[in-house]
């Protein structure tokens, strides 16, 4: 065991503590993330599983994703549910942190891990998320898009004319996927390394410990269970109840992506009925055309004088001119 | 030979007790201590290490008594019995207790011809009941598998509508389908027909007449070779998509079929396209007013050989 | 643990109830027997995929039953029913998206739980049988995902199960019978539509039940195969039981999973396409996205033609598996670290790496169809 510690490399130990610190933090940040998303508070682009993973790979992401959604004009998702969720992710992933770091510290440093161990190594992966990650990001991004275009002219060589279609697809595939992931892993390697070193720093200068193994498991283990249990599981049943009733207070009824055949038709909400507005209205209405009713009568009444001035017997038989 | 319990345990001055407790490493499998009862002042833990030799009624270690009545008491409440703990081939590697404990068979099952035939009469039996609603099973569920073909012929226009030679023209036509239990259906079909000059006739038919036979070999219809009106089913072999006619720019008057492409002349011939065989010719008849009636067949799609199916 | 009970009060309701039936079953000590598992080496993450399987597969049967109450498996009904759910019944999309995306989450799953034992070694001696049986369980997922994509009789799912079973059908000698046998006769229609309700109701849940029992039980009896690297100190050390440890683990695993097949609902729901029709028209058909892989491969031209294709689809997935079957009986090297396994490990990695390229070639090639 005692050779083993001393040769935990930074990348080692930039992995051993970021990858189960990713893992703790992400159920409580999924368990949001859920609601936000039932409440339409926030809509992912396609890039659904980048999304995710940046999203919930904070601390190093917390800075590092809003620069390069801002700078590089890349564009995950919208909606205010998506600053809110890097918001909460900051607690949590202190927390979390916290909780790897010491593991770590106690298990393969043996050193005693020191006060504020989470809020310390977490705004110091921020920081440096903030400064490498948009780099990687460029730097990923220009190499992939420099690799697509040199598999597709390579392929576009008379050399390959005859190769078919679902078999090119997959040489060029393999070959600007490969150089593409290469560079990928590599500087995520290096970012994780990185890491690695803040954290060994950070364990310097802490006191190491002489305890038996079983002593040392027995109390990162231990650290697990909260000092008081009732009130921990209070909080977390309540505010499971609580995100529940908003889930499905905020669940859309029916499908917010309907097909054509079921479209529903669009609701118009009808004017607003003021009655006495209407009463006048058509009182106005009425008066208009009793009018016109009696200027076209008296029209009609002026004619027919006309006609039975002409015709003497005729003009018995016009009818008495009713009002309506 | 493992620790017996209850049996003695002697120290290398006298004797101490007896073996109460056994304890057994969960992940080895193997018996880590043994628990003495030191005579009643207060059972101890002894380890294995401790133990010189064991023999069937008991145990020695290579201690003096005081050194092992020095040992720490035993603590019960740190361990569980192994009733309580899932330990998998525990009882296999265990063999702790002298002597093994017995059930009697019943009288009745001591005669051993008694329990083979019954055993092997209640396979038979069992057998006997699934025999005979295996077939009918098979029958049932087999039943749709290999319909009869309906070989009608089906009246699909006039060919007056053809004006000119080698060029397809598409005739729809519905067919009256009963599936099941489903109410009987209409279902949109379309033959292309050409009217064929005999340089594409001869393609088409390879000097023989075109025969058309049902499963036992009887003949259905035949095509005669020199009746220059042909009839090709409307789905591409390939897949089965509905092809159309079109002026290719390299290939001239073609049936092209959309879904991937497979290109074929006038004669149904493969020019170019994943299509596995020419276009599949149906059984014609053309009266002499010019009635054209076909019998409606579909063949396997994908296949070299061409397979009747419908 | 069992401690000396020292009543200080009357027993309550609960634990009078319990003592009743503890006393007609033994139900303390099978309880005890059930959860008190060493895991040799601790509980561990990388643990839980089985357990979250069996909780998928539960949910799978849950929202399924759901949408059986909606659903009507006739030709003529299947599609109207099936956007009914969608468009009219309350939360129907969310319930159906829900199972959509839950077959999503447990073919991957399959895959992560297949590799976690295979990169831990844990099919070797003397776990043989466990392994043979999860190969059964393998082909039953990937039976369900094929069977019920069929169900709402839209053109995606008619001609992704029409290509599917012409392939079938490209076995030698069974190949014809099998194929019509699944489609009910000589073309898909009503009766493919029946059968591969019941099948994948009826027949794959009966299956998946019993063959699971059996792979738990066989573990059980075997035991956890635990950590493939440490002295026996630090295994020892860091054993805990399977309750209440291991279990909970097992039970975040399978919230995660639960919150993440909600959030793909949410992102995704599922939309179907027009209704089936005989003919393909314009539309391209294409397997669910776990068929992708062998999907393109048979694009390829070395597996054109018929025999190709029965070679590509058949052939070779088939020796495949009776490769993975085989592997605890050829593999009796009793080393189970993954990392002096160099064969086992580049094999794993050649594999995943092999079924993602020709995946994401098979999305790439949708652009070229025409």
């Amino acid at each position: 065991m005692s050779d083993e510690r001393d040769s935990l490399s930074p990348t080692k130990i930039g992995l051993g503590v970021l990858w189960p610190a990713f893992w703790t933090a992400l159920p409580i940040k999924l368990a949001f993330a859920v609601v936000f998303l039932a409440m339409d508070l926030m809509q992912f682009e396609g890039r659904l599983g980048l999304a995710f993973v940046m999203l919930l790979a904070s601390p190093v992401t917390v800075f590092a994703l809003p620069i390069i959604s801002m700078g590089l004009e890349s564009h995950i998702g919208e909606g205010a549910g998506i600053a809110l969720l890097f918001l909460l992710s900051i607690p949590i992933d202190i927390w979390a942190l916290n909780l790897v770091a010491r593991t770590y510290f106690l298990e393969k440093f043996r050193k005693e891990p020191p006060d504020g161990l989470g809020l310390t190594l977490w705004w110091k992966c921020a920081v440096a998320g903030a400064v490498f990650l948009p780099l990687l990001w460029f730097v990923v991004s220009a190499v992939t898009s420099t690799s697509i275009s040199m598999a597709h002219s390579l392929f576009d060589m008379e050399l390959f004319h005859g190769i078919p279609v679902a078999e090119r697809i997959g040489a060029e595939l393999s070959l600007w996927g490969g150089i593409s992931a290469g560079v990928l892993i590599v500087l995520l390697l290096i970012g994780v390394s990185i890491v690695g070193r803040i954290i060994r720093s950070t364990a310097q200068t802490a006191r190491p410990i002489s305890e038996s193994y079983q002593h040392v498991v027995t109390r990162w283990d231990l650290m697990r269970v909260p000092a008081d249990q009732g009130l921990m599981l209070t909080a977390v049943t309540l505010g499971g109840a609580v995100l529940s009733v908003l889930f499905w207070a905020s669940l859309p009824v029916t499908t917010p992506h309907p097909h054509e055949c079921c479209k529903k038709p669009e609701v118009r909400a009808e004017p607003p009925f003021k009655p006495l507005e209407a009463l006048n209205k058509d009182e106005k209405m009425i008066a208009q055309l009793e009018g016109q009713v009696d200027a076209l009568e008296k029209q009609k009444a002026e004619a027919e004088k006309d006609k039975g001035k002409g015709k003497k017997a005729a003009g018995d038989a016009a009818p008495a001119a009713k009002k309506p | 030979m493992q620790p017996q319990l209850k049996s003695k345990v002697r120290c290398t001055d006298r004797e101490i007790g007896e073996v109460t407790k056994v304890i057994v490493d969960p992940l080895s499998r193997e018996i880590s201590h043994i628990v003495v009862s030191m005579n009643g002042s207060g059972e101890r833990q002894v380890s294995m290490a401790l133990v010189q030799a064991v023999t069937g009624d008991a145990v020695q270690l290579r201690n003096a008594s005081s050194e092992v009545a020095a040992l720490p008491p035993f603590k019960r409440d740190e361990y569980i019995s192994t009733h309580e703990v899932e330990i998998a081939h525990l009882e296999d590697n265990l063999h702790v207790t002298p002597g093994e404990v017995l059930v009697p068979f019943p009288e009745l099952e001591k005669n051993v011809k008694r329990r083979t035939f019954f055993m092997n009469f209640t396979h038979a039996i069992g057998f006997l009941i699934g025999l005979p609603i295996a077939f009918p099973i098979l029958r049932y569920l087999m039943k749709p598998m290999y319909a009869p073909f309906d070989n009608g012929w089906l009246k699909i226009g006039n060919v007056s509508k053809i004006k000119t030679d080698d060029i397809g023209f598409q005739f729809k036509y519905k067919k009256k389908v009963k599936e099941a239990y489903l109410p009987e259906a209409e279902v949109e079909k379309n033959v292309w027909i050409l009217k064929a000059t005999p340089g594409v006739l001869e393609k088409v038919y390879q000097n023989k007449d075109m025969e058309f036979r049902d499963a036992s070999g009887k003949s259905i219809w035949t095509n005669k070779k020199d009746i220059p009106y042909v009839a090709f089913s409307g789905k591409c072999p390939h897949l089965g998509c509905g092809y159309k006619w079109r002026q290719h720019k390299v290939l001239g008057q073609v049936f092209l079929c959309p879904c991937h492409l497979s290109i074929y002349d006038a004669s149904g011939k493969v020019l170019d396209g994943p299509a596995p065989r020419p276009l599949d010719a149906l059984p014609i008849k053309v009266s002499a007013s010019g009635e054209v009636e076909i019998i409606d067949m579909e063949f396997k799609a994908g296949t070299k050989a061409q397979v009747r199916i419908i | 643990m069992e401690h000396p009970s020292i009543p200080s009060t009357q027993p309550t309701a609960i634990e009078k109830v319990i003592a009743f039936v503890d006393e007609r079953i033994g139900l303390k000590q099978m309880q005890a027997k059930m959860l008190n598992e060493p895991v040799p080496g601790g509980s561990r993450w990388a643990y839980v995929f089985g357990s979250v399987l069996l909780f998928i597969f539960i949910m799978q049967a849950v929202t399924g039953i759901l949408l059986m109450f909606y659903y009507v498996p006739t030709a003529d009904h299947a599609y109207a029913s099936t956007q009914y759910i969608i468009h009219d019944v309350d939360y129907g999309w969310f319930l159906l998206s829900y199972h959509f995306w839950g077959s999503t989450a447990m073919v991957v799953c399959v895959f992560a739980h297949m590799s976690q034992v295979f990169l831990w070694g844990a099919y070797k001696p003397p776990r043989e049988m466990i392994w043979l049986v999860g190969l059964a369980l393998f082909g039953i997922v990937m039976g369900f995902g094929f069977t019920g994509y069929l169900l709402p009789w839209d053109q995606r799912a008619y001609w992704a199960t029409t290509v599917g079973v012409e392939i079938m059908d490209k076995t030698p000698v069974v190949g014809d019978f099998m194929a019509r046998f699944l489609k009910g006769g000589p073309t898909p229609g009503q009766m493919t539509l029946s059968r591969f309700f019941v099948i994948h109701v009826m027949i794959l849940p009966a299956a998946l039940m019993g063959l699971a029992g059996l792979h738990l039980f066989l573990f059980r009896a075997a035991g956890p195969a635990g950590p493939f690297r440490g002295t026996p100190e630090e295994i020892r050390v860091k054993t805990d039981f399977f309750f209440p440890r291991q279990v909970w683990k097992d039970i975040v695993g399978m919230a995660v999973v639960f919150a993440s097949i909600c959030a793909l609902a949410f992102w995704e729901p599922v939309v179907l396409l027009e209704e089936a029709t005989p003919d393909p028209g314009d539309y391209h058909p294409e397997p669910e996205w776990y068929f992708l892989f062998l999907f393109q491969l048979l694009r390829l031209k070395v597996f054109a033609g018929e025999f190709g294709q029965f070679l590509g689809a058949i052939a070779l997935p088939g020796a495949f598996m009776a490769l993975l079957a085989a592997l605890p009986f050829i593999d009796r090297d009793p080393e189970r670290n993954i990392f002096k396994r160099p064969v086992a490990l580049i094999g794993w990695i050649v594999v995943m790496v092999a079924i993602l390229l020709f995946t994401v070639s098979a999305i790439i090639n949708r652009e070229f169809l025409d």
